[in-house]
């Protein structure tokens, strides 16, 4: 069978590894398209890690497949992948250069000298890493710039796949948000394809072309990021997205069972008489400015209950005022699990 | 105004009186006893380099070289055993590791004799432990290297293994994992990785394992003695003789003088190249 050029370039089935008594990847089915920018996403334990390394080829499988291709290379050890991983921790080679890191890969291959620095000279410039650093020790590098020199490593080995295992998890915020811009923009200069590794659905939102949510060795969703936020398949996924209401069928009235995901902008503060598919009254607890939105939580039948207004948009009551709250249901989501 | 001694000096002084009574000063005994008339027992006679004109003209260079072959070999098969061995130290630390620890470390507890002859018991011809069971057992009759050359180098890498190793395992166990798994993703075959990896990253712990392993073996004579019959004659042997039953110290001093040198010839520029900091600081 003649493969697809433009088919799947990485496939995985069934894949599946155990430690003991627990999955930490547990019978995984995904397809990701050539040049895509997938992210993995789950709480620390969910497998997510095993799961890359699996990939990279790092961790051995214990049933199941994974395709490069349509060529399985379920045991293909890692140096004969074309893949590459940007670490966690970096795992940048602390005795060598910056030039000596970044050309490791070619170095291996036995290009020449003076090819390998011509390429790792422009990868510095690709990754915004002045030419001085090149003879510079990794040790003598900042946070961000080691950031840089590690992306510009894997990037030397030319892989058709790069992973990244939360590289920017030990990062402070505004540095983060920097590089988060600029590895889209790379991802987009390159046209790779891109599996990210993150515990933080802002920082896939950012950045994926789709998302997999993963928890207990399982996707329990996939799909683009605009899906995922506005359409959860389950309590889990709505509430790994960040501040959400998940208020059970009955609380609200609504026969059946499973809950409603109500997010925090679809609850809005009702004027007397103003009517709503669910109302609540309660009492505002407190409120809090997030720039352009103010956010406010607010008690009622014994629950707390989170909404955001637009900051000029009517008003809230202020701490410790009763309230009335409601939404509508057709803004709700409804889920069964 | 009261002269103030830093805690810090005073902390020092019991180990510098230690160093200077119990090192220093016996080393420069030794070092102007080398240069009494031989057969003195003073050091009241005129300094003269006759001894070192005797410990090269009266063949004292061959147990010399003996002793440096066999500290080399010894440290050479030594590195060759201890890097497998630390490896699968390190790569299986917990139980298994803990076990074979303890099984390579307590024989130091043994007396060195003891174990040498305890070799010697197993490597005897006929009766011995080894070829008395082979017979026995099978009918099968060999014959023994006990009193040669290999079974003087088998008994100093029994000994002088464990100096090989634990700092090799030290050294090794500073190879952070995930480097490892950096390079082998970038493309790395095992030997590349061993190559620009863990051997740079291990250094210090394989320098001080060799360094170890070599002092140790040259300053050896009991495996020569015990295992190696009149086989070799190593260089201790020989200042211990001129010590005892020569009873001509300035000679002994002198082939002493002389090992301390070519001792230090070795060590000194390897030590430059160590920064034993990092393998202490870890």
């Amino acid at each position: 069978m003649a493969v697809a050029v433009n088919g799947p370039i990485l496939s995985l089935v069934g894949l599946t590894r155990r430690f003991g008594e627990i999955a930490a990847v547990d019978d995984i089915d995904l397809e990701i398209e050539d040049g895509e920018f997938f992210t993995i996403v789950g709480p620390s334990g969910s497998g997510k890690s095993t799961l890359v390394r699996i990939l990279a080829g790092l961790e051995r499988v214990d049933s199941g497949a994974v395709l490069l291709r349509g060529r399985a290379i379920t045991d293909v050890p890692a140096n004969k992948r074309p893949t590459a991983m940007v670490f966690q921790s970096l795992a940048l080679f602390n005795h060598k250069t910056v030039g000596e890191n970044i050309e490791f890969a070619p170095k291996m291959r036995g290009v020449d000298p003076r090819a390998r620095r011509a390429r790792a000279l422009e990868l510095m410039d690709l990754v915004r890493l002045p030419e001085a650093y090149y003879a510079r020790p990794v040790t003598r590098c900042s946070g961000g710039e080691r950031q840089r020199v590690a992306l510009a490593r894997a990037l030397a080995s030319d892989p058709e796949i790069l992973f990244f295992d939360e590289p920017l998890s030990a990062i402070d915020y505004r540095l983060r948000k920097m590089l988060e811009v600029e590895l889209k923009d790379l991802h987009r200069e390159t046209g790779k394809t891109f599996i990210y590794i993150t515990h933080s659905l802002e920082e896939a939102m950012v950045m994926s072309d789709r998302i997999g949510i993963m928890r207990a060795g399982r996707l329990v969703q996939i799909g683009p990021p605009l899906e995922i936020y506005q359409e959860p398949r389950s309590r889990f996924v709505a509430e790994f997205m960040g501040e959400v209401n998940v208020l059970a069928t009955g609380e609200a009235g609504v026969d059946g069972a499973g809950w409603l995901v109500v997010r925090p902008e679809q609850l809005r503060p009702l004027a007397p008489g103003e009517a709503a598919d669910v109302v609540f009254e309660g009492r505002i607890v407190n409120d809090y400015l997030l720039g352009s939105r103010k956010q406010f939580h607010a008690r009622a039948n014994e629950r707390m209950l989170i909404g955001e207004i637009a900051v000029g948009a009517g008003g809230v009551p202020g701490p410790g005022e009763p309230v009335r709250l409601g939404f509508d249901l057709k803004d709700a989501v409804r889920v069964s699990e | 105004m009261r002269h103030r001694i830093s805690p810090g000096f005073l902390a020092m002084l019991p180990v510098m009186a230690l160093i200077v009574l119990g090192f220093a000063l016996p080393i420069l005994l030794v070092f102007l006893y080398s240069l009494m008339p031989p057969r003195t027992f003073s050091l009241a006679g005129d300094p003269t380099l006759a001894n070192y004109r005797a410990a090269v003209t009266e063949g004292y260079l061959l147990p010399l070289g003996w002793s440096l072959g066999l500290a080399g070999l010894t440290t050479l098969v030594c590195l060759v055993l201890a890097w497998p061995t630390a490896k699968a130290l390190v790569r299986f630390a917990g139980r298994f590791a803990t076990l074979a620890t303890i099984l390579i470390a307590l024989p130091i507890f043994i007396s060195e004799s003891v174990r040498l002859f305890g070799t010697a018991l197993f490597m005897m011809p006929g009766g011995g432990i080894f070829a008395g069971s082979l017979n026995a057992l099978f009918g099968l009759k060999i014959g023994s290297i006990l009193y040669t050359r290999t079974a003087t180098l088998l008994g100093m890498v029994y000994i002088h293994f464990p100096f090989m190793l634990f700092p090799m395992v030290l050294g090794l166990s500073l190879v952070p994992q995930d480097q490892i798994e950096a390079a082998r993703d970038l493309g790395a075959r095992p030997f590349q990785v061993f190559r620009e990896i863990e051997l740079p990253l291990a250094l210090p712990g394989i320098t001080v394992g060799t360094l170890l392993t070599f002092v140790l073996s040259l300053g050896a004579n009991a495996e020569a003695a015990i295992l190696g019959g009149q086989a070799v004659i190593v260089i201790t042997k020989a200042i211990e003789q001129r010590f005892g039953y020569a009873q001509d110290w300035p000679s002994g001093a002198a082939l002493t003088v002389l090992v301390i040198l070519v001792t230090a010839a070795v060590i000194f520029p390897v030590l430059r190249r160590v920064d034993l900091d990092r393998l202490i600081r870890r």
